[in-house]
């Protein structure tokens, strides 16, 4: 992804009308498990790619951290819907939704071990031999680390990159709670990371419960998440930056000044 | 029914007598629709792209959702609440840039006003009624005066069922056949019930652009679960305009709830009356054509 699209948003169907009328808009993502790979688009949807945004089908259920090979279906899924929307890459998380046929509703973090690299890899190489562009891998949230982890964040990412020559999906709030919920310095990790394989960054807003900072996507961007941002972009700026919330959307001025926010944070230009 | 029997009743044979009554019903039917068409067309040139969200509401539902579009407004910009007893109360300032409508409904909550009643409150009428000659005036909702030139169609057709039924005296006291004639005056006399019965709100000028306005709000439908929050309180209202007060359950249910607001399914109903015009009169003479080519209908279970 050599272009630079400044800041996005994750378009949902219950802020499609607001991401709609966002003038400057050059780059969306979409749960790619939300759209149908033949049947009609999500509405909006449609416009939105015709207006020359660029739209990343986001997968969340491929399971590519699982044990088990990635299912075919969900991979031809993802490459039908990457065809559909024209789309420039897609993306997925490193982590498994499912095991043994059992299904957890949720990203869960695996080991970061030698073993766990090779099924990640593999699943990784199985996914691309199909897909028409190029995937990005998104690190997820934890909040523990797994006792017998032998790798250290960066090193594992690094190493599974660079053996599938796959695109960097950046969490900044991710790696901000990782940071604080371990008392570590989240510029150390950034430090440790292929920061020009990153196609694109996720920003999200949290809070703090009993102590520990949860990666919500539910509440408003803090500041030290937009600092990140900064550090981030002084070091090597990302091709695209976008809001992503999931959920008890706050009004448009509010939305508004988040983009915003992130604009002057990056560097990029206005949207909104 | 014998061709050509001396005694045929005003010396017409039955069948004969039927093909004419029959052709007769049709032409009254496409007359009758063409001129609703004429008189229903509207102003091509309205904007109705530039309608607020309870005009909107008004063509689409009629005077109750324009009543709820203008609650899902107030109540989208904080400015009501639900009271004791299915009751509405005030909960902020009026908010700014409101209508004559949102006024008086929020007068009336101020009086603790059911949300049901808001109809029947003198203030919410007159705003309702000047919302609606304000749509006459542009040619978007259709005015009394043309509906009930629509209806003298009625007339007409109360003749061909008194006809009908002239015929069928003599032809008792002639000792005819008369299922099928039967079947015929039954028939006239629905189609003349539905001519005398049938309204229409707004203009095919006005539903052509409401058909526009909901491809581009397609965001609020309801099963979007649109973010009511972001969207702000236009959004709201927009969205009981165009789609009923489906919106309003979805975006705050439990104010829908204790407001014990009436579910009017406008999508729907503007479908079905949209569709009403052209979609009865040809589902009517598709209707009548079946018992027109009707030796077959009668020969099935009508004749008697």
């Amino acid at each position: 992804m050599t272009t630079a699209y400044g800041v996005g948003i994750g378009w949902r169907p219950e802020i499609g009308g607001f991401v709609a009328q966002l003038p400057g808009l050059r780059f969306a993502e979409v749960v790619a498990e939300s759209v149908h790979a033949h049947g009609d688009l999500p509405v909006g949807l449609a416009e939105l790619r015709d207006r020359g945004v660029a739209v990343v089908p986001h997968g969340v259920k491929l399971s590519l951290g699982g044990a088990e090979p990635v299912e075919p279906a969900r991979v031809t899924h993802l490459a039908a819907v990457a065809e559909r929307l024209g789309a420039p890459l897609v993306s997925e998380h490193i982590a498994f939704v499912r095991a043994g046929g059992v299904e957890a509703g949720h990203l869960l973090p695996i080991p970061r071990s030698r073993e766990a690299v090779d099924a990640v890899v593999a699943n990784v190489k199985r996914t691309q031999a199909e897909l028409p562009v190029p995937i990005a891998l998104e690190p997820i949230a934890a909040l523990f680390d797994w006792p017998d982890d032998e790798l250290d964040e960066g090193a594992f990412l690094t190493e599974i990159l660079e053996r599938t020559d796959a695109l960097l999906l950046l969490d900044v709030a991710n790696v901000y709670a990782n940071a604080r919920n371990r008392g570590t310095d989240p510029l150390a990790l950034l430090d440790r990371l292929p920061l020009d394989r990153i196609a694109y960054i996720h920003v999200a807003g949290g809070a703090e419960h009993d102590g520990i900072y949860h990666d919500t996507h539910t509440d408003a961007v803090p500041q030290p998440v937009l600092d990140l941002i900064t550090e981030l972009c002084a070091r090597h700026r990302p091709p695209a930056l976008m809001l992503e919330r999931d959920g008890d959307y706050p009004s448009a001025a509010e939305l508004t000044g988040e983009l915003d926010a992130i604009a002057a944070a990056s560097g990029y230009p206005r949207v909104t | 029914m014998n061709l050509a029997a001396q005694g045929d009743t005003w010396g017409i044979p039955g069948p004969a007598f039927l093909v004419l009554y029959f052709t007769v019903i049709i032409s009254v039917l496409i007359l009758s629709a063409i001129h609703r068409r004429v008189l229903f067309s509207g102003n091509r040139s309205a904007p109705v792209d530039r309608l607020g969200p309870q005009q909107v509401a008004y063509l689409n539902g009629g005077d109750q959702l324009a009543v709820y579009a203008s609650l899902g407004g107030l109540r989208g910009a904080g400015a009501i609440t639900g009271g004791p007893g299915k009751t509405l109360q005030q909960s902020g300032p009026m908010p700014a840039g409101t209508t004559p409508l949102d006024s008086a409904v929020y007068n009336a909550a101020g009086r603790r006003l059911r949300a049901r009643d808001l109809t029947g409150d003198q203030w919410v009428v007159a705003a309702v009624r000047q919302l609606r000659e304000g749509l006459e005036a542009q040619g978007l909702a259709v005015t009394p005066a043309k509906l009930k030139a629509a209806r003298a169609w009625a007339l007409v057709g109360a003749l061909v069922v008194l006809a009908g039924v002239a015929r069928l005296v003599d032809g008792l006291q002639n000792d005819k056949p008369v299922g099928y004639l039967v079947v015929a005056i039954v028939i006239a006399f629905f189609l003349t019930i539905m001519l005398l019965t049938r309204r229409r709100r707004a203009t095919h000028a006005a539903d052509k652009g409401l058909r526009a306005l909901r491809q581009q709000h397609a965001y609020l439908a309801p099963h979007q679960s649109p973010s009511y929050a972001t969207y702000g309180a236009t959004g709201a209202a927009m969205g009981v305009a165009l789609y009923g007060t489906a919106t309003l359950y979805t975006m705050d249910p439990a104010f829908a709830a204790d407001a014990d607001v009436q579910r009017i399914n406008a999508y729907n109903n503007s479908g079905s009356a949209s569709g009403g015009d052209s979609g009865s009169s040809s589902s009517c003479s598709s209707g009548s054509s079946s018992c027109g080519g009707g030796g077959g209908c009668g020969g099935g279970g009508c004749g008697g």
